[in-house]
């Protein structure tokens, strides 16, 4: 006989609580699981500007979510990069684009071949140039890329939203799909005596909740994994000391980018995220060598339209929790670590949390709620991708030329974690950056932050000698002006907005 | 000092030659001289390289065009290795060098596999992989657009060790590396750096080099030179001795190696055209006669030219050292099993060449490639590992092979497709994941429970892909030709 259906809880609203809650409506048969999720109607959410990467584009098509649907409810706009402006010097601004620099020529990454034109006296363009993605940045404009056969140089996309809008859509999304929503905030949780799992909860209302397995997406709170399974917490902000940020929506301006903007701050740095109707705007810092009075000040200052709103402050740490999954519970998005939004990381690690939590998830046939091996191996897999995070951020701050600021003396001087300190080298010897099978961050992201953080390495790979002086400089010729008429005839990023999903045409409605 | 120049590769057999073809192509243009310095081979007309799909990439990267390769070397096509128990205690399973099955509904096939086996369904996992479907017919795979969106197939080389190295040496001499032949060598070293400097080929000639590579397998020369320590495994593996024959071609030699599991031991065939190469691993309790004659009867054949050699399964604790880097045997000797042998001069040599020195200090770049190939060292030692471990076969010798200490990762990786069919795939991994589905199957580790994504697809529809499936293979199958008229029509 089909065993009963595994109760899963999700406790708390928000992206994370509705990501895995809609993913949870997508993949899973109700006659399995059954998925009820907790929110509270008095905890407001930040309505701030959310960035993301490519990834949530194939979260998107898990759900088979329409794109342009999708778009025009969370007010979206599209996102070729992020460009870090003042970080390694002031003046000084590059692009993080989502794609590649150049092309693979016999084999050797492009970086080397432009090492090489340099030192051998052909003065290449800069390297940005050879970024189809970099070169929209700079002209705001976009195009769809065509994944299978590239005009010029490789290119994805991701998005920018109103973050609570997100969380709206979602939710009518998963409502519409059998997910039980209950009104109310979680203040108990009981445990079983022996095994030590969470067996259930009860609500403010006295009302109780049981369930098989929880999900805690309760924010900085963590009110499951942290206050009461005391899942550790690991400081990192000795390596990010930023701790508060203050968000603020303000009116949309003419400057409409395809791309994030990330501005360095005497005590941090600035986000600016356009939107369809408002651009979303934040100063992440640190109250160690800044005041939250100065830090607002500077951010309304920075503005380039009139404020919607007061801004709000948000305190946090940079860290993580040691296990994000313990006995019968899993942690997604704050409640498990934190690391400042300066690669739009927050999303992607709820969205790569919960695609492996459904693979691993219990079975209902199997009575235990907590078999090591399957939480073993996703705590394994959620360590590796925050710690190769970890090093991308930190990566950002310490290769700064900053002098006499005290911030960014500080994070110039720490002592790098070991396995960062290592890829430094390597770059700095020959412009090597090691491959990860699971690619993330990506070579060319790495690429695009060390040399735009304004690293060079000493030498290039010696395989790139095997392409004739003057044939190489002839491709890089070729190839520059590939890019630029590639780009020259990309519509702006507001014209295929307006196209593809502008919230003048009318709505379509949700979960029908 | 600059960036090396003068690169001396010491060595015998296909692996210096590969070394030397692979060196000289990607350096060569750079301006590095390349100097084999060889010894006297000991490879014999029973050795044979079973190699792994990777080889036929690396390959194509050397421009060697196949149908001349195997021409020259008379070798032959593999599919996969079929593992059959001759104790009688365990079912035989085909580890084919292909995935199986084809998604569903956007999941992978392995999930719904599960589930239908566990509402009845008859039908072996490896029935639904049309690579081993091809090879157990006696067929070989030639993938066409149907089969290539069907899934993947690839396949390895049964190469006769000594016209292989002949052939590599050819195209290395024409490639413009030059050759000094030698009874015996031994490395000359800077007092004041530790570093290498030269080689005293028969202590009468110096050849003079800034970076030396040591592909003289198991005698590890430089290493040794060097100081270089090793990590023994062989508490991990119950073989220590090889015995090495050949037969006479199989009047249809099949498109993948036999490997017949005996109470003291494996045989493994591997026909080629030449002949067919019979190796035999065993444990030194047994002895030399008595292993013959198991050989022999396990091989179902007439064995001539038996040769017997020691093997010691150990790891280098770094294989490269100052400006020496160690290559297969040297660097990481591996149980006979899987055609671990040519992967590993493989990816000591694909991990070098970019990290190949680009001035004196190398610190980083050794660190590096230490790292990574100890890995992917370790990866494959846990692919044999599992293999004994996980056995079923009967007498003293899969016995003790199954208190086999497994690593930490291992561990991790059986747990996890235990307890729900998922498999845990780390980096620099040479083992797909089809590869460890075909593995901890065939040793009965049977998942508990599967992807829920499964649970989705109505069975209806997953019953009516899986006879698709089955359908697709059989059609396939049929319209491919016999391995041995493949062979003998390619010119």
């Amino acid at each position: 006989m089909a065993p009963p259906p595994l109760q899963l809880v999700i406790v708390g609203g928000g992206s994370a609580g509705w990501m895995c809650a809609a993913a949870c409506a997508q993949l899973l048969h109700p006659a399995r699981y059954t998925v009820t999720l907790i929110e509270s109607d008095d905890i407001g959410t930040v309505g701030v500007g959310e960035a993301t990467l490519p990834a949530l584009r194939d979260f998107n098509e898990l759900l088979k979510i329409d794109e342009a649907q999708f778009m025009r409810e969370t007010q979206g706009t599209f996102k070729l990069g992020i460009e870090f402006r003042d970080w390694d010097w002031p003046g000084e601004h590059y692009v993080h684009p989502f794609g590649s620099f150049g092309l693979l020529w016999g084999g050797v990454e492009f970086q080397h071949h432009w090492v090489r034109a340099r030192q051998r006296g052909l003065n290449p363009a800069p390297l940005e140039d050879y970024s189809c993605a970099v070169r929209a940045c700079r002209r705001n404009a976009f195009e769809f890329p065509d994944f299978k056969n590239p005009r010029s140089t490789f290119f994805g996309y991701a998005y920018h939203f109103d973050a609570s809008l997100y969380a709206d859509f979602l939710r009518r999304w998963s409502i519409a799909r059998g997910v039980r929503r209950i009104e109310g905030q979680a203040v108990d949780v009981a445990l079983h005596g022996e095994t030590g799992e969470i067996t259930g909860l009860t609500l403010k209302s006295g009302q109780k909740i049981d369930g098989d397995f929880f999900v805690d997406c309760s924010g900085f709170r963590s009110l499951l994994l942290g206050d009461t399974l005391g899942s550790p917490w690991e400081d990192w902000s000795h390596w990010l000391p930023c701790d508060r940020a203050w968000a603020v929506p303000c009116e949309r301006s003419a400057d409409f980018t395809p791309f994030t903007r990330s501005i360095a701050k005497k005590g941090g740095w600035i986000w600016r995220i356009p939107l369809q109707h408002r651009t979303g705007n934040g100063h992440v810092f640190s109250t160690r060598f800044v005041s939250e009075d100065e830090a607002r000040a500077t951010l309304l200052g920075q503005l380039d339209a009139p404020a919607l709103m007061e801004p709000k402050l948000l305190r946090f740490k940079a860290g993580r929790r040691a296990q994000a999954w313990k006995r019968n519970c899993v942690g997604l998005g704050l409640a498990s670590g934190f690391l400042e939004p300066l690669e739009s990381t927050s999303l992607f690690l709820i969205q790569k949390g919960i695609q492996d939590l459904l693979r691993l998830l219990p079975a209902p046939e199997t009575g235990s709620r907590s078999d090591e091996r399957l939480s073993g191996e996703y705590n394994r897999l959620s360590d590796e991708i925050y710690e190769r995070i970890r090093d991308f951020l930190i990566l950002h701050y310490a290769a700064n030329r900053r002098h006499g600021e005290p911030l960014w003396d500080h994070v110039r001087s720490y002592e790098l974690p070991e396995s960062l300190r290592h890829k430094l080298a390597l770059f700095e010897s020959r412009g090597h950056v090691p491959y990860f099978k699971d690619g993330f961050f990506s070579r060319d992201s790495w690429l695009a932050v060390l040399f735009g953080q304004g690293l060079m390495p000493k030498r290039y790979d010696r395989l790139a000698d095997l392409l004739p002086v003057d044939e190489l400089a002839a491709k890089l010729h070729e190839l520059h002006a590939r890019i630029a008429t590639q780009v020259d005839g990309m519509p702006t990023h507001a014209d295929v907005i307006a196209r593809h999903c502008g919230t003048g045409a009318a709505l379509r409605q949700v979960g029908t | 000092m600059s960036a090396p120049r003068e690169l001396v590769i010491l060595g015998r057999d296909a692996p210096v030659w590969l070394a030397a073809n692979v060196m000289q192509s990607a350096l060569g243009p750079a301006g590095v001289r390349v100097t084999v310095i060889e010894l006297p081979g000991l490879s014999g007309p029973a050795d044979v390289y079973a190699t792994l799909p990777a080889l036929e990439p690396l390959h194509r990267r050397l421009r060697i065009d196949e149908n001349r390769l195997l021409a020259a070397t008379r070798g032959a096509f593999t599919l996969g290795m079929n593992f059959i128990d001759a104790t009688r205690q365990a079912p035989a399973f085909f580890h084919a060098y292909g995935s199986t099955g084809a998604r569903i509904d956007n999941v992978e096939f392995l999930p719904h596999w599960l589930k239908a086996r566990q509402h009845g369904l008859p039908v072996a996992f490896e029935d639904f992989c049309l690579t081993a479907a091809a090879a157990k017919h006696g067929r070989m795979l030639v993938p066409d657009p149907d089969i290539e969106r069907h899934g993947f197939t690839d396949y390895g080389y049964h190469l006769p060790a000594i016209p292989y190295a002949a052939w590599l040496k050819q195209r290395a001499l024409r490639a413009g590396v030059e050759v000094v032949a030698a009874r015996a060598a031994h490395a000359l070293r800077d007092e004041s750096t530790g570093d290498l400097v030269a080689i005293a080929a028969d202590d009468e000639r110096r050849i003079t080099g800034d970076f030396f590579i040591d592909a003289t397998g198991s005698d590890a020369l430089l290493m040794n030179a060097l100081g270089v320590a090793r990590d023994s495994w062989r508490d991990a593996f119950p073989a220590d001795r090889l015995l090495v024959a050949h037969a006479a071609p199989l009047p249809a030699p099949p498109a993948y190696a036999d490997v017949r599991h005996g109470e003291s031991g494996w045989v493994a065939l591997h026909p080629s055209q030449v002949c067919t190469h019979v190796i035999h691993a065993y444990s030194s309790e047994t002895s030399d006669e008595r292993a013959l004659a198991n050989a022999t009867q396990l091989a179902g054949l007439e064995l001539q030219g038996a040769q017997v050699r020691r093997r010691a399964p150990g790891l280098r604790a770094s294989a490269w050292q100052g400006n020496c880097v160690a290559i297969g045997a040297a660097a990481c000797d591996f149980d006979a099993l899987h055609g671990a042998d040519l992967q590993a001069v493989q990816i000591g040599l694909v991990h070098l060449l970019p990290l190949f020195p680009v001035a004196a200090g190398c610190a980083v770049e050794r660190s590096e490639y230490n790292k990574n190939v100890r890995a992917a060292f370790e990866r494959i030692r846990d692919f044999q590992s599992a293999h004994y471990a996980l056995n079923r076969y009967g007498g003293a010798f899969w016995s003790r092979a199954r208190l086999t200490p497994l690593s930490a990762e291992l561990v991790r990786k059986i747990g996890v497709f235990r307890a729900r069919g998922d498999l845990v795939h780390y980096e620099d991994e040479s083992f797909d994941i089809a590869d460890w589905q075909s593995l901890l199957l065939g040793h009965g580790v049977m998942p508990e429970t599967w992807d829920p994504a499964a649970d989705r697809t109505p069975p209806e529809v997953v019953k009516g892909e899986l006879l698709r499936i089955l359908g697709f293979i059989r059609q396939k199958v049929e319209s491919q030709r016999p391995h041995a008229q493949f062979l003998s029509n390619r010119s």
